[in-house]
């Protein structure tokens, strides 16, 4: 079990928890790497996976950053507050290959709630600075209003050793940076060197769609890739069988997974 | 495998029984309205563990019950108690008498998935403490395809105990496992096999081998269903779907589940129940999206993990060939015509 400790409103329909165990001891010992999810429940109401979105570099708690879209998340949003308790399984599921991405020039694009995962892994890489070259940061989202973790998007354009591009799909009379969707920015201003870099991508699926064939025409290849899927789960335990895409159990295997390995799998979507 | 084989009669193997009853707590196949299911027994008249009409339901319930309660919990002002559910996940050893072929393997196939990764603690005490006796299998049903599906019926380690009536008229009642094994001995039947048993079960089972209606080359459908995910022929197959589930709940080696929960007041309950592909609503996510909204799409999924995937991941079969589906389907679908029509398209 974990306790609420903050509620954090990030956009109209997105809100960041930020959870802490009941136990403290085994707060201490709870590890998870960026990429790795948990099963979250509002007892009574129903569990859902979702991703870690904090870094275990920052350790003592733990985020989970939930967009209203279905019946539990709208009972998370509508009945849980503060100092509540909320059941807590994980972390389950693999997660960025932060060992392989070392040394390598990294290229993060996030659309909307998609940046969750991404997130913790830019927590984690900041924090292991040293390690990694070139840091670039493509966030879009639909409205201003709809960007998450606004403050600390602040904070990473004040950092000298990132470079933070935002764009919006419309324009709006008090947005000073880029306007139009994702791929087109990635494209036409991001420009960004093939060379010994890796992209990490997470967004809604029309983006991740058109963004990797933005990769493609920018002569990035599949296995230089990376994004994390989202399926509906259950058990999170390679049981229940409704992650699966083929024999491969998203739970399992993913949710984490190279271009290259995606088309490998049967076209699901 | 062990080659422990009694022999007996008629009168000898009804005495096994008796004894098993007496001493156990069993289940049998039981008789209602001209069906059969597993119950608990307390009396070989109540049931009968040599029809051979197959059960409508599969042996799953007793490992894998239909609903279980996995969870309780508890609010109050300080905050949530998470506590286990006073359901024991069976104490004691059991036997289950009556036992088909297909139905003992279903649970060999089920212990691939839930014995991987992470182990399911109350599946296995189950099958720990049960012990399988076979019979029945003489001769195969309208919907049987058991032994079309790599699997070696004179061979199998699937049940403890099998029961043979053999052509020569004996009834032979051989211990496959040390469990078995342990069973046979514990009883009074003790007349150990003739040199010439071996032979006579090969011949039983030649003789079954040779009774089957539905015959598939199990080879030539996986390889080729490995190539057909775009094969327009789910959609004319899935047609008459009416996605009651039935099959699913029925299946022996249907696995999926849904976690649900139930609340009243300050005290609830979470629970594990059956679930299925074919549910438009098995893989809905909040926010709409449906990687598998239309009928196809969760037929093609059905039948891929049943013959492709689970075979690719788990190394057998996600079908026993039990005909169980195509038996009750209220629309007449099996499973056996689905995937060798599909695959009948690929020269």
């Amino acid at each position: 079990m974990c306790k609420v400790d903050k509620i954090i409103d990030e956009t109209p329909d997105v809100r960041t928890y930020r959870l802490i165990m009941n136990d403290p001891a085994r707060m201490e010992t709870f590890k998870w790497m960026p990429g790795q999810f948990v099963e979250f429940s509002l007892l009574g109401h129903g569990e859902c996976t979702f991703c870690i979105s904090s870094s275990s570099t920052r350790p003592g708690y733990f985020d989970c950053s939930i967009k209203r879209a279905g019946v539990v998340t709208a009972d998370i949003h509508s009945q849980l507050e503060e100092g509540m308790d909320v059941g807590i399984r994980g972390p389950y599921g693999n997660w960025f290959p932060t060992e392989e991405i070392k040394g390598k020039n990294l290229l993060f694009v996030g659309g909307g709630i998609g940046l969750a995962p991404l997130r913790s892994l830019i927590q984690y890489c900041i924090d292991n600075r040293k390690d990694y070259k070139d840091f670039t940061i493509l966030y879009g989202a639909r409205t201003s209003a709809d960007m998450c973790y606004k403050e600390e998007i602040e904070e990473w354009k004040k950092n000298p050793s990132l470079k933070v591009i935002l764009t919006i799909d419309k324009p709006e009379e008090t947005w000073k940076e880029n306007v139009g969707v994702v791929p087109k920015i990635l494209e036409e201003v991001v420009k960004p060197a093939v060379e010994n870099t890796k992209v990490i991508t997470c967004g809604p699926p029309i983006m991740i769609k058109y963004t990797l064939v933005s990769l493609d025409k920018l002569g990035f290849a599949p296995k230089d890739v990376i994004t994390t899927l989202e399926m509906k789960m259950q058990c999170g335990l390679g049981k229940c069988g409704r992650c699966n895409i083929g024999s491969t159990y998203v739970c399992k295997d993913g949710p984490v997974f190279t271009y290259e390995q995606l088309k490998s799998l049967p076209d699901e979507f | 495998m062990s080659v422990f084989i009694v022999e007996t009669d008629k009168a000898g193997l009804q005495k096994f029984y008796e004894e098993i009853i007496g001493k156990f707590e069993t289940y049998a196949p039981v008789e209602k309205f001209d069906k059969y299911d597993y119950k608990k027994v307390s009396n070989l008249s109540e049931c009968n563990p040599d029809s051979p009409i197959e059960t409508t339901m599969s042996l799953k319930p007793l490992f894998f019950p239909k609903t279980a309660k996995i969870m309780k919990f508890q609010e109050d002002s300080s905050g949530t108690t998470l506590s286990e559910t006073d359901e024991d996940p069976l104490a004691g050893s059991r036997v289950i008498l009556g036992v088909k072929h297909c139905d003992a393997r279903g649970l060999q196939v089920l212990d691939q998935v839930y014995n991987w990764d992470y182990i399911d603690t109350d599946y296995q005490k189950r099958r720990i403490n049960t012990v399988i006796v076979s019979t029945r299998c003489d001769k195969a049903g309208n919907q049987c395809f058991c032994t079309s599906l790599d699997y070696d019926v004179e061979n199998s380690d699937a049940h403890d105990v099998r029961i043979v009536n053999g052509l020569d008229g004996k009834i032979y009642i051989q211990g496959v496992t040390e469990k078995g094994e342990k069973l046979i001995k514990s009883s009074s039947i003790q007349q150990p096999a003739s040199d010439g048993a071996k032979d006579e079960l090969s011949k039983h089972y030649k003789a079954f081998d040779a009774s089957f209606r539905l015959k598939m080359n199990y080879t030539e459908v996986n390889a080729k269903l490995q190539k057909l995910f775009d094969s327009p022929e789910f959609e004319t197959v899935s047609s008459n779907c009416i996605s009651c589930n039935t099959c699913a709940f029925i299946c022996p080696t249907c696995h999926c589940f849904k976690i649900s929960d139930e609340k009243i007041k300050d005290t609830g309950v979470r629970y594990k129940s059956y679930d299925s592909c074919n549910n438009g609503y098995f893989t809905l996510m909040a926010g709409g999206h449906n990687p598998r909204p239309v009928k196809y799409r969760r037929w093609r999924q059905r039948s891929l993990h049943k013959f492709v995937y689970y075979k690719e991941r788990f190394g057998m079969n996600l079908c026993v060939g039990c005909g169980h589906c195509a038996i009750s389907c209220p629309v007449n679908i099996s499973i056996f015509d689905v995937v060798n029509q599909v695959s009948k398209i690929m020269q």
